[in-house]
């Protein structure tokens, strides 16, 4: 555990994985619970990092199984047994994890990782195309996502290529609900919870309380609010006043997350050129 | 108790072309690989795969011809990409998917092994996944007043298949404390028939020094068979880790249907024992280092 995270001065030589990894790190609060999947690297270093400065107490079960792990840094997979190292218990995922998700008490956050996200914050990971059975892309699937935004939990989307492509006017295939069509619709069928941000490679966003459009909270440092909007498939709803930009990292987060938490650089997979 | 010790291609012979068939799999991590081998060399057809993450076993059997149906929650390998011969197969019509989330598959396979019509979860509400498969998935009213319920029909395969760590000759079936994912907790209770491969086939005896770590009793099992390394190229925790390597040579080679086919050829059809395989592939005594490099701290 470091000390001096809260009194170290803001960072000047950071890249935006690690922007997006104390962004995401900072909406995880001391005795929340969180869970990765696979291929979760901007999500597992942020939950490090959580652990390491404002929230010991941040509970992670990784992969969705080893409680409490202490992994020696970021591993090549989020889903083997090297992310699990030193775990408090190894939760049988049938029954257990499923218990434990599917309740509501526990594990209320979620990170998401999604190919395509429209201005409603619905979700696709399982086909690019309009014929579901001969699709473009046949993408990986759903996994848990499709649960995970029916049963209340507050989604987090991370997204290291903010285009077009991946933020769309809508989305190809509900994987995963979102706000559906806008307004009351999660409420009509019974859902609680839903989108809450979206962290991309050039801004951050979160979804009007009443309309639950799409709305540009910020922007990463160096990026026009016109950069984010040609970037992005759909009208983003405007924040009132002047855009503010996203607060950048520390020189001791920055240094955490080079040094302990990921010195393999495997945040980097998924961003262009990384 | 009677005795279940079979040879891979016996057990495989219990598998009937069309049949469903359910497999223990996580992208890269404990799939009994061997088992999935010898399907394709007996050279089985039309099957319907159940995984929750497939993996390399999915990309394989689509690239064989093996399977025309998936039902499972994602297909990926995680680190060495999409599975690419299967995601070909899908976008060319050759594989029909059956997307569930993995509440809704596991309310599926629950159902099956139940023998109820179904059960319900709360997972999937909103999605595309109910409107795509009418035959099995259907909201309905809670009957006690609540919100609204999906109900999601049993699943029963025909048969699963899952690699372990050790067994009996009865087919008593031990897990070391590892994570166990939901094809192990649910899949064999469902399925009709249950083919076990074991890193080892041990005495009884040592079954009861340690029973909690019994996780399927033999009186289920319909087949188990010998086989280290068996869920090679996928990890088997704490026993060896996944082959990075022959990861990212299939990745390579499945870009191209003549490329896989030749793949499959050497690794698959031309070994005709597990040796001979593990011998194809090279040395993987160099992948059982896991249990050091993870419990030494």
């Amino acid at each position: 555990m470091t000390t001096d995270w809260q009194s170290s001065p803001v960072a000047t030589d950071y890249a935006v994985d690690e922007l997006m990894i104390t962004t995401l790190a900072g909406l995880f609060k001391n005795g929340d619970q969180a869970c990765n999947g696979m291929a979760s690297f901007i999500p597992v270093s942020a939950f490090m990092l959580a652990r390491l400065t404002h929230a010991p107490d941040l509970v992670w079960l990784a992969s969705a199984a080893g409680l409490d792990p202490r992994p020696d840094r970021v591993p090549a997979s989020t889903l083997e047994a090297p992310l699990w190292r030193d775990s408090v218990m190894y939760i049988e995922q049938y029954g257990d994890f499923w218990n434990l998700a599917l309740n509501g008490r526990w594990i209320q956050k979620f990170c998401v990782g999604a190919a395509q996200l429209d201005r409603y914050g619905n979700a696709n990971n399982s086909v690019i195309g309009d014929d579901y059975d001969r699709p473009q892309v046949r993408l990986p699937g759903t996994a848990g996502l499709a649960d995970m935004g029916s049963i209340g939990k507050q989604l987090y989307f991370w997204n290291p290529n903010h285009s077009p492509r991946s933020l769309v006017e809508k989305v190809d295939f509900i994987s995963a609900a979102g706000y559906l069509d806008g307004g009351d619709a999660r409420e009509r069928l019974g859902l609680e919870g839903g989108p809450e941000v979206v962290i991309t490679n050039l801004a951050v966003m979160d979804f009007h309380p009443v309309s639950k459009q799409m709305r540009l909270q910020s922007v990463h440092p160096g990026v026009t609010v016109a950069t984010v909007q040609k970037a992005t498939g759909f009208e983003l709803l405007m924040p009132e006043g002047s855009v503010p930009e996203t607060a950048p990292p520390t020189e001791a987060q920055v240094r955490l997350i080079r040094e302990v938490i990921d010195p393999d650089n495997m945040r980097k997979r998924g961003f262009r050129g990384g | 108790m009677q005795e279940k010790i079979a040879t891979l291609s016996e057990a495989i012979e219990l598998v009937g072309d069309g049949q469903v068939v359910a497999l223990q799999n996580m992208a890269t991590q404990a799939a009994p690989m061997a088992l999935v081998r010898e399907l394709i060399r007996q050279q089985k057809r039309d099957l319907a795969l159940i995984v929750l993450v497939g993996g390399m076993a999915v990309d394989w059997l689509a690239a064989a011809g093996v399977i025309d149906r998936l039902i499972g929650a994602a297909v990926s390998m995680e680190q060495f990409g999409l599975c690419r011969q299967y995601r070909y197969a899908v976008e060319a019509g050759r594989i029909k998917v059956e997307e569930l989330s993995e509440s809704v598959l596991n309310a599926r396979l629950g159902a099956g092994a139940r023998n109820l019509p179904f059960l319900p979860t709360r997972g999937a509400i909103g999605t595309d996944l109910i409107a795509r498969n009418p035959d099995n998935l259907k909201m309905l009213d809670d009957p006690f007043g609540g919100h609204p319920v999906l109900a999601c029909r049993a699943l029963v395969p025909d048969v699963a298949l899952v690699h372990a760590h050790r067994a009996d000759r009865y087919g008593n079936v031990q897990y070391e404390p590892t994570i166990l994912w939901p094809d192990i907790g649910i899949m064999p209770m469902a399925a009709k028939r249950v083919i076990v491969t074991a890193e080892e086939i041990v005495d009884t005896e040592i079954l009861r020094r340690n029973p909690d770590r019994t996780r399927l009793p033999g009186f289920i099992v319909d087949a188990v068979v010998e086989v280290p390394y068996g869920a090679h190229p996928t990890s088997f925790f704490p026993n060896y880790t996944y082959d990075s390597g022959f990861h990212r040579e299939w990745a390579e080679a499945a870009r191209d249907r003549a490329t896989a086919t030749a793949f499959i050829d050497r690794y698959v059809r031309t070994p005709s024992s597990q040796q001979e395989y593990v011998d194809a592939v090279g040395d993987v005594s160099e992948l059982s280092t896991i249990q050091t490099a993870e419990h030494s701290g």
